[in-house]
């Protein structure tokens, strides 16, 4: 057991912050989006190794990038093209990215990341699909969840694209994995940012940060984040999947109160978009209902933790999804 | 970074886990769990019990040698104590005796105190206890009025505690008195409870037995040197004391447990196979412990790599309550019957846990701290 970072692992955390201060500002026309994806530091940061971290290093390294990119209001996928292909698809060498990920089930709506993506990656519960995105067949779809979000304009064809026989739960696996470590990321960088903010906001005379009832929300939303932290980095080092399943399930189960807190201690800031809150909170609502939710996931833990005879572990929260097109 | 126990930890963890069987009577589970850890039939089995795990070496390992100790590393320290909190704390109160109470008198106790009670403690045979709270003294402890007046070589004690625990069957008090006007001058005393003018009164509650209990105190006469370091230096002394107390009991391993339990009774009157929402909430809870398992793990790992001492024991704290509220929550819609008749061990998990949140120091104040000192909030 050891808590504390390598030297090497404090290197490689300190080069890429070095590398995200000089990228995290955003352009003055994106002030007032509802995402801005940052297409330059995306392809710096595969240039100079950090997606190949899981694949040079360890899943925990490539957790780590993960965690610090998503600390940056600018948006750059480093969960599912850094953590989760490199996991499923080992032997493929650096995959095309940025990477989707997709539940099949719900392929006809619209997904996180598929504007930008290059290749997505479908669960359809036993197996996986792997796609060749080609933008030109992606509508975008508005949305305030802070990524882009885009629809396919014709149901791919499932049936033809590469199938990943029996990876389904270990894409379930590793997407818990990044999605908690992006939620860990986001939700410690939404505190930070608001900590500053009701130290300096005066109410009656003194900081908003001085009442109690608000210092002891944020610090349940602090434990939230660290926790959160811990978790996903212990399934990233240790690839067991009960570990992943309650990391992302922690991750999600703090959802609700960091959106409502941190919404509430900026007032009528918080919901402009010039303020950079909503970046960091409406990634983690985003990210709420993945890979199975909450329910799903705790079912899925349910199932390792305490088997009954009769249930197949995970069958509720990912059905095979009868073939599509 | 890495997250498992190494070879050792684990060898010792199947150690400790194997002297338990030895140890326990074979009645253990269904006789003295249900009573409790508090209770007069688990404290009196303690003096047979921690005699013996002295013998063994597993009673005061991480204490330094000379006093009888192994010098054994934190993390055994930390392993030692999950087991037994999980095996329903057969070291009834001398847990304390162990993590605190030695260790601070070997700190600040006179060579006379170090020779009678740190010995005292290695044997396993001493019961003490906190007399810290008064009925208008608790989160706000330096409101205590119980005065030590001095009369030649000896204090005389006068005034009351509460929610002394194991008040009854202690040998010993750990006592916070008032020696001069200000609040901060308060002294320790270290008080036998078979002297003249203490009186005990227990009342019933709906925590186990054991706990609740006043104790009066009328012109007690305790000899000047039981007295723990200088007059009016009790705060000191104090704060170093809970230092050792920081992260508190393991909860999240003891709620895993009782969880477990509870998921046992489900299955077996078919009530899990069926119902995705008791399981569901069921993974959710453990999820939530896993979580405070790992930032109470971080506490001992900062101790082991010689960090300073900073807010997280607080914040794990803050994090083990909030999934026990979450478990006692889930036992009081899909088990009730705990406590009404059903498994004697989660309605022994349910009681001890109805006050989780207020000792050891109340949720509120753990909530400040990390608030001001963590998390740098300006004060109110
Ligand atoms: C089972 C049990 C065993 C105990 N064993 C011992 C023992 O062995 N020895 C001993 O000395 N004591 C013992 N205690 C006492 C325990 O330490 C006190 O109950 C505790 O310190 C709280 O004090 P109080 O009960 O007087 O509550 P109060 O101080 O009256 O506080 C009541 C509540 O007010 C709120 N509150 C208080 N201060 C603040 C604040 N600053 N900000 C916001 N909210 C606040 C909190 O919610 C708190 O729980 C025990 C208590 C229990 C329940």
């Amino acid at each position: 057991m050891d808590f504390q970072l390598s030297e090497d692992q404090e290197a490689l955390v300190s080069a890429l912050q070095s590398i995200l201060q000089d990228h995290a500002e955003l352009p003055q026309a994106e002030r007032f989006s509802y995402s801005y994806f940052n297409a330059d530091l995306q392809r710096l940061l595969g240039e100079s190794g950090f997606l190949g971290a899981a694949r040079d290093i360890g899943p925990l390294e490539a957790a780590l990038v993960t965690i610090e990119t998503a600390r940056l209001p600018v948006l750059v996928e480093t969960a599912a093209t850094g953590l989760v292909a490199p996991m499923l698809l080992p032997a493929d060498g650096p995959v095309d990215g940025p990477v989707a990920l997709i539940a099949g089930g719900a392929i006809g709506k619209a997904h996180r990341n598929l504007p930008i993506a290059r290749t997505a990656l479908v669960d359809l519960g036993e197996d996986v699909a792997v796609l060749t995105i080609d933008p030109a067949d992606v509508e975008p779809v508005a949305s305030i969840l802070a990524y882009p979000y885009g629809r396919f304009r014709a149901i791919p064809d499932l049936a033809a694209a590469r199938r990943l026989p029996g990876a389904g739960a270990r894409l379930r696996q590793w997407w818990r994995v990044a999605l908690a470590a992006e939620v860990a990321g986001a939700a410690q960088a939404a505190l930070d940012f608001t900590l500053d903010y009701v130290k300096q906001r005066q109410v009656f005379g003194r900081p908003v940060g001085s009442f109690q009832s608000v210092q002891h929300r944020l610090v349940q939303c602090h434990a939230h984040a660290q926790s959160t932290y811990y978790l996903a980095l212990r399934a990233a080092w240790s690839g067991e999947a009960v570990d992943a399943d309650c990391a992302a399930s922690l991750a999600q189960q703090g959802v609700q109160k960091l959106l409502f807190d941190l919404h509430q201690f900026h007032g009528g800031m918080g919901v402009t978009t010039e303020h950079l809150l909503h970046f960091w909170l409406y990634r983690i609502r985003a990210l709420q209902a993945e890979a199975g939710g909450v329910h799903g996931i705790g079912l899925e833990i349910a199932g390792r933790m305490w088997p009954a005879a009769t249930q197949a572990t995970g069958a509720d929260a990912a059905p095979q999804i009868a073939e599509a097109g | 970074m890495e997250f498992g126990w190494a070879p050792e930890q684990e060898q010792y963890r199947e150690r400790v886990k194997a002297a338990l069987d030895e140890l326990l009577p074979a009645d253990w589970d269904e006789t003295y769990v249900p009573e409790s850890y508090a209770s007069d039939l688990q404290v009196h089995f303690s003096r047979e019990f921690c005699a013996k795990l002295a013998e063994r070496g597993l009673l005061v390992p991480h204490w330094p040698r000379e006093y009888g100790g192994n010098e054994s590393p934190d993390w055994e320290h930390f392993i030692l104590g999950e087991e037994m909190k999980g095996a329903g704390e057969p070291r009834g109160p001398q847990y304390m005796n162990v993590n605190w109470i030695g260790p601070t008198l070997m700190a600040y106790g006179s060579e006379a105190q170090k020779d009678q009670h740190v010995k005292g403690i290695a044997s396993g045979k001493v019961i003490w206890c906190q007399g810290f709270s008064e009925p208008n003294a608790g989160t706000d402890l330096a409101a205590l009025r119980t005065r030590a007046e001095r009369d030649g070589d000896h204090y005389v004690v006068n005034g009351s505690k509460i929610w002394t625990s194991y008040a009854r069957t202690a040998d010993w008090c750990f006592l916070l008195a008032r020696t001069g006007p200000t609040r901060k001058d308060i002294s320790i005393l270290l008080v036998p409870m078979d002297t003249p003018g203490i009186s005990i009164t227990s009342f019933p509650g709906v925590i186990k037995d054991g706990h609740l209990n006043e104790v009066f105190f009328t012109d007690v006469r305790v000899p000047v040197q039981n007295r723990v370091g200088e007059e009016g230096e009790a705060w000191k002394i104090v704060t170093y004391a809970l230092s050792y107390e920081r992260v508190g009991v393991p909860r999240y391993h003891t709620g895993l447990l009782a969880l477990e339990l509870a998921v046992e009774q489900l299955k077996a009157e078919g009530r899990w196979d069926d119902d995705p929402i008791v399981r569901s909430r069921a993974g959710s809870i453990a999820a939530r412990f896993e979580g405070a398992r790992l930032l109470t793990y971080r506490v001992i790992d900062q101790r082991v790599h010689r960090l300073p001492a900073t807010t997280d024991a607080n914040l794990s704290r803050i994090a083990s309550l909030e999934a026990v509220s979450d478990l006692m929550n889930f036992l009081g819609e899909f088990v009730p019957d705990c406590l009404a008749g059903g498994d004697p061990l989660l309605e022994d998990y349910y009681r001890i846990n109805i006050p989780a949140g207020i000792t050891g120091g109340t949720n509120e104040i753990q909530l400040d701290l990390v608030a001001q000192r963590g998390l740098g909030l300006p004060r109110g």
